[in-house]
C-alpha cells in the first residue's frame, strides 16, 4: 500500500468540493463561511502533495510553505467574516 | 514510503473528509465546530504522512481556532438573500467541480521526484519564510492583522450603535 500524488489530489478534490458545497448550500451566511477553510484545506493538501511527490528542481518546500499560508489565511478570513456578521444581542 | 505511512494517510483522509461532510451537512453551531475540529485533526494526519510536520502543527492550531470561532454562540446568524434555486445550482456546481478535479487528477501525467526534505522541515521552511519569501510572510502578517483588527472594529462599532 502506497501513497501517490493522484490519491492526494483525490482527497484535495473532496475537501474543495465539500467546502464549495457548504458555501453554496447553507442558508445562513455565517454557516456558509465555514466552507472557506475547507476549500483552503483542500488547496493546502494539494500543494503539500506536490511538494512531497512532484517538485523536481528548485526548493521542494514551496508547497508546504503555501499550505501554511493558506491555513493562517483561512483562520483570518473566518474571523473577519464572523466579525462582520456581528455579535448576537441580548434577548 | 512504508505501509504505516500509507495507512495513516488514508485513515486521516477519511477522518478529514468525514469532518468536511459534517461541516457541510450538520445543523447547529456546536456540531459544525466539532466537525471543523475533526477536519483539523485529519488534516494534520495527512500533512504528517506527507512529511510536513510543521504544516501539520500550524494546521492543527489554525483549524482549532476556526472550530472555536464557528462553534461560538456569540455571533449573529445572517440569512442569505440567494433563493433556493440558486443554492441548488451551487450544490450541483460543487458536484461538477468534484467530477472535474477527480477526472483531471486521474488523467494527469505528473512528474515524479524524490523528496529530500526531512519529516518536519522546520529549518528549511524557516529559511523560506524569513529569507527567501520574507515579503510574502510580511504580507500574510498584514492580512492577519487587518482581519483581526477589522473584525474587532466592526464588532465595537455595531455595539456602540446598538
Amino acid at each position: 500500500m502506497t501513497i501517490s500524488l493522484v490519491a492526494v489530489f483525490f482527497v484535495a478534490a473532496g475537501l474543495i468540493a465539500a467546502g464549495a458545497f457548504a458555501a453554496a448550500w447553507r442558508r445562513d451566511v455565517t454557516a456558509a463561511l465555514a466552507g472557506v477553510p475547507l476549500m483552503f484545506a483542500g488547496a493546502g493538501v494539494a500543494f503539500a502533495g506536490v511538494a512531497r511527490f512532484a517538485a523536481a528542481g528548485g526548493p521542494q518546500l514551496f508547497g508546504q510553505e503555501f499550505a501554511v499560508v493558506l491555513a493562517i489565511a483561512a483562520t483570518a478570513l473566518v474571523a473577519l467574516g464572523l466579525g462582520i456578521a456581528g455579535r448576537e444581542g441580548p434577548r | 514510503m512504508d505501509s504505516l505511512h500509507a495507512i495513516g494517510f488514508y485513515v486521516s483522509s477519511g477522518v478529514s473528509l468525514a469532518g468536511a461532510l459534517g461541516v457541510a451537512l450538520l445543523g447547529g453551531r456546536d456540531l459544525r465546530g466539532a466537525s471543523m475540529a475533526v477536519v483539523g485533526v485529519g488534516l494534520a494526519g495527512i500533512y504528517i504522512s506527507l512529511s510536513a510536520g510543521l504544516v501539520a502543527a500550524v494546521a492543527l492550531v489554525c483549524y482549532a481556532g476556526c472550530a472555536l470561532l464557528v462553534a461560538s454562540p456569540l455571533y449573529r446568524p445572517m440569512a442569505s438573500v440567494v433563493g433556493p434555486l440558486w443554492r441548488q445550482v451551487g450544490a450541483v456546481g460543487a458536484a461538477g467541480l468534484l467530477a472535474v478535479l477527480v477526472y483531471s487528477a486521474f488523467r494527469g501525467d505528473f512528474v515524479h521526484a524524490n523528496f529530500y526534505g526531512g519529516a518536519f522541515g522546520v529549518a528549511n521552511l524557516g529559511r523560506l519564510f524569513f529569507a527567501h519569501d520574507a515579503l510574502s510572510t510580511e504580507a500574510l502578517a498584514v492580512l492577519v492583522l487587518v482581519a483581526f483588527a477589522g473584525a474587532t472594529a466592526v464588532w465595537r462599532v455595531r455595539e456602540r450603535t446598538r
